[in-house]
């Protein structure tokens, strides 16, 4: 198991990071009904930590015991009938699902789940109809219609389920559900709290931490805990003791992205571009989600420019971003701001140096 | 030349048709047909005759084609008198020359002779040792229409002296027929069934030697022209197992005729049937030959064969026309030849009959005007790629031809020389372009035309694609397939993507030979859904108590575990098989793009 995996709190009292949050949710759950919950924040702040650990503490540890499922849902749409596949993760008293996954149809997704929630619900020890609990991820994600729906059923099925929603972003989220949910933002950690924590997991696994290494660490992890504990982890695989200026090792897409960087700055010429795409290509085989290239490329970009084009360089770089989810097909919108950027560097140069 | 052998169709037609206007024709064609001793029976009849599972199927003798032709021509005699007596005859004209012509020798045939004897080979072997375990008994033949696949099976089952027997897809049953056929009390059978029983009967029993066949020694090739037609995933899937095991298990030599449509063109799912069939049949083990259209030259021969045969003379420049209106399509060729020659007969024919019934077509009248007109030839089109070029060379008239409006001026950045060619719009309709493949095709190969130099351009160019990509996915999904309002949205982004290329190249390369790419972006979508797949099913689900977001996924965990791959629990094992896997195919990837390159060569026009 992966130390990401191995040592995530289990339950709210073992959480460190976001103690006061746990504590909250905590009182909240014992004393009374739990109101609807949205969880947002940056990644890697430990959202999902907390879902999880709220789900125990609410029902106990029946909540572990999940099973995975590719389900195929059947939609009655009006005229004809959707096939809808996703992935969904069930305990008995709740199920997890990331509704986007099935891109426009996710309004109909959302309904149907939530009704099927509400026709089973189960019983607990005194006899008393329970609720269950739906999590959903990437709420941010959801398209307008789905959201509005969503809305329709939350307040018509409030009393046999509770909805905990995660998200990034919550400006993406509209205000009907904001307004009818409990709003918890989630920071990311401090780079002390992330050292805490590595220092923590070095101490259980018996290893020796060089002074400042764990510290470096967490300044390189961009405040992602998840990010900071994988790192940690792959640094024990490539050289055990530990020394104190030891490389960390990066993300490879990551890298890779910097040498597209590199090149651009380099050469501008269509070309040159043809070259990019061909790179961009295999981030895109690979997964990496556009919306992430597109953004570590420009703070690559960013880090070699000239102040004087940051600024322009930047506007470009949302407006493409922007067209780039209005559109289809990502790769012709990076392309196009790489090819903006070669075109706004190029006439820089000749003007600076002739 | 003709795809099917049309005659005994024609003739029962024409049967009828005498035998509602006459009675004395219908007596002298009765006693011709009672002279004659060819089985003759229309597919009506065949079908019926399926049905009941007392013949196999059509069959005809093959041997005997020539007996049939020279009979054809003198009931065409017998025929023209008859006009005349009657007097009125305007529908019944001299038989069609496509099946007047039809081939009858290795020699007339058009098609290239290299596919010729690769087929013939193949039958040959065949029929020597016709039990033999090697190999399958099925050959494919494909082709665009008209190129005589059909025809050539015909004749070398001729030449061989075999027996061809054939299955023609039957025509659909109307709602009108089956109506009368529900009171009739006849069982509608769906045309998949049907062909689905014809298999399996063949299959089992092989061709059942029937009352018709003079010498049961003599072998039987058996001719499945045109599959029939499925509609919906299921039905072609019983379509594509019933002929997997035919073709792994027939002891009869059989040609399956498919006629292909242009690929890059269409998007239709037909297409994708036709397609989809092919590789079943080519997987279950059937030898493939694929006819290319034939090549104006054999068309021109062809042509003049006919022309000298039926004394017209035309001009050589008519006879090149002929052939290269027909694109690649000798049936069509011989058909426009047919209409033309209306023209001259008035002229030179000198048969009586012919000007006599001349007089009462109208058709040749409004052929009047001397200037040798072309109204018969195919719809002019163009390939995707010839348009593809036209848009990416970007060929313009030179600058003293400009005419600058007065009224109008633009700035002297955004000025373009006048194109030339017509409307961008016109060209993309007579290539029959979707709006999604142009753009991803100009994506793809726009940077290739462009200066060195132009890194503006280049700019202008993937914004304008952009712009057009945006346009296709606006409503993407939320329309009905054939909503007009997403009818024109992808005109619009079709025109958006064509113009914005037009425009934004501007300082084009010199016009040399390039390569057309296929689009590679539509390779790295499959792969990178694939990819997708594997990683969501294996990852997803990982850590056991939660969905990791894919995003995470793909950034975080899968690069971390590719480090830690080296120190492989038995946890991360599989997870570490499919980085591996990944890894792989990064060098997939940049190994193809050079095989890619060469797959389209096209010429600057």
């Amino acid at each position: 198991m992966l130390w990401v995996d191995k040592y995530r709190p289990k339950t709210l009292d073992q959480i460190t990071v976001h103690q006061d949050v746990a504590q909250n949710l905590k009182k909240l759950v014992n004393e009374q009904d739990c109101p609807h919950l949205l969880f947002y924040g940056p990644s890697g702040s430990g959202k999902k930590t907390l879902v999880m650990a709220l789900i125990r503490q609410m029902f106990g540890p029946s909540a572990d015991k999940v099973k995975v499922e590719n389900k195929t849902w059947k939609v009655d749409a009006g005229t004809r009938t959707i096939d809808i596949e996703l992935t969904t993760l069930s305990s008995a008293n709740h199920v997890e699902l990331t509704p986007s996954d099935a891109g426009f149809q996710d309004r109909y997704i959302v309904q149907e789940i939530i009704k099927e929630m509400a026709k089973n619900r189960p019983i607990d020890s005194k006899g008393k109809r329970g609720h269950k609990v739906l999590v959903l991820n990437d709420v941010d994600k959801l398209s307008r219609e789905a959201q509005h729906s969503l809305r329709r059923t939350m307040e018509k099925y409030s009393s046999y389920c509770r909805l905990i929603l995660c998200c990034n972003s919550s400006s993406r989220v509209t205000e009907a559900i904001r307004s009818r949910c409990l709003n918890v933002r989630i920071n990311g950690p401090t780079e002390e709290q992330i050292f805490k924590v590595l220092e923590y997991i070095g101490k259980k696994e018996g290893l020796q931490l060089p002074s400042g290494f764990a510290s470096r660490i967490a300044e390189k992890s961009n405040r992602s805990l998840r990010r900071a504990i994988l790192s940690f982890e792959t640094c024990r695989v490539q050289q055990y003791p530990f020394v104190s200026n030891q490389a960390i090792p990066p993300m490879d897409w990551e890298e890779y992205i910097t040498e597209i960087a590199s090149e651009i700055m380099k050469e501008q010429s269509p070309k040159r571009l043809f070259q990019v795409r061909g790179k961009l290509y295999e981030l895109l085989v690979n997964c990496i989600p556009p919306e992430i290239i597109l953004k570590r490329l420009l703070y690559e970009l960013l880090k070699k420019l000239d102040a004087e084009l940051k600024h322009e360089v930047c506007h470009w770089a949302a407006y493409y971003e922007h067209r780039m989810r209005l559109g289809q097909k990502a790769i012709f919108h990076i392309e196009a701001f790489v090819a903006k950027f070669m075109s706004i560097y190029k006439t820089f140069l000749i003007s600076t140096f002739g | 030349m003709t795809k099917k052998e049309n005659n005994p169709g024609l003739l029962s037609s024409d049967e009828e048709y005498c035998g509602g206007r006459s009675s004395s024709s219908k007596r002298r064609y009765r006693k011709t047909k009672s002279q004659s001793p060819l089985p003759r029976k229309s597919t009506r009849q065949a079908k019926k005759a399926r049905l009941l599972g007392s013949r196999s199927c059509l069959q005809k003798d093959s041997r005997n084609v020539d007996e049939f032709n020279s009979f054809c021509e003198d009931f065409d005699q017998v025929f023209s008198t008859f006009k005349v007596s009657a007097g009125s005859g305007s529908v019944c004209r001299n038989e069609l020359w496509i099946d007047k012509y039809r081939p009858h020798s290795l020699e007339e045939l058009a098609v290239q002779k290299k596919k010729v004897d690769e087929v013939k080979v193949w039958f040959e072997d065949r029929l020597r040792t016709p039990m033999d375990a090697n190999g399958s008994n099925v050959i494919l033949i494909t082709g665009p229409a008209g190129v005589g696949k059909s025809a050539t099976v015909h004749v070398i089952a001729s030449h061989l002296g075999a027996r061809l027997c054939e299955w023609d897809t039957p025509t659909p049953v109307i709602w009108r027929e089956h109506l009368h056929n529900l009171t009739a009390g006849i069982q509608y059978t769906s045309k998949l069934d049907e062909f689905e029983s014809f298999i399996g009967r063949m299959r089992k029993y092989g061709v059942i030697p029937s009352c018709f066949s003079i010498d049961s020694k003599q072998p039987v090739i058996l001719l499945i022209d045109d599959l029939p037609l499925t509609n919906g995933k299921a039905a072609l899937r019983r379509l594509q197992s019933c002929l997997h095991l035919y073709v792994q298990s027939t002891q009869v030599p059989t040609a399956i005729v498919i006629t292909d449509c242009a690929k890059a063109e269409t998007t239709d799912f037909t297409v994708q049937y036709l397609e989809e069939i092919q590789l079943c049949l080519e997987n279950a083990g059937a030898c493939k030959v694929a006819f290319n259209p034939i090549t104006n030259n054999s068309i021109k021969k062809t042509i003049s064969r006919i022309c000298s045969c039926e004394q017209y003379d035309l001009a050589v420049e008519q006879i090149d026309a002929i052939a290269k209106s027909s694109g690649g399509d000798v049936r069509h060729a011989i058909m426009s030849l047919q209409l033309f020659c209306l023209k001259p007969s008035q002229i030179c024919s000198s048969s009586s009959s012919a000007q006599e019934s001349l007089k009462d077509e109208e058709m040749p009248h409004t052929l009047v005007d001397d200037r040798f007109s072309f109204q018969f030839g195919r719809d002019e089109t163009l390939s995707l790629f010839h348009a593809l070029g036209k848009f990416l060379h970007n060929k313009r008239h030179s600058v003293n031809e400009l005419v600058l409006d007065s009224e109008f001026s633009v700035q002297e950045s955004l000025l373009r020389r006048p194109l030339n060619m017509d409307p961008p719009e016109k060209v993309l309709c007579q290539a029959h372009g979707q709006a999604r493949p142009i753009a991803d095709f100009l994506h793809e190969n726009v940077l290739d035309f462009m200066n060195e130099e132009a890194i503006d351009d280049a700019w202008v160019v993937a914004s304008y694609l952009g712009d057009a990509d945006t346009l296709l996915s606006s409503y993407d999904g939320m329309l009905a397939r054939h909503n007009d309002a997403e009818n024109i949205l992808h005109l619009a982004a079709a025109s958006v993507a064509v113009r914005g290329v037009l425009f934004g190249n501007s300082h084009p390369l010199s016009s040399r030979w390039h390569a057309i790419r296929r689009p590679k972006l539509w390779q790295i979508e499959g792969s990178s859904l694939s990819n997708k797949k594997m990683v969501k099913q294996r990852f997803v689900p990982y850590g056991g108590i939660s969905l990791a977001h894919f995003s995470v996924v793909a950034t975080e965990y899968v690069p971390a575990l590719k480090w830690l791959g080296n120190s492989v629990s038995e946890d991360h094992e599989k997870l570490w098989a499919l980085t591996e896997e990944n890894t792989g195919f990064d060098m997939v990837i940049s190994g193809d793009q050079e095989s890619h390159t060469s797959e389209e060569e096209i010429e600057d026009w």
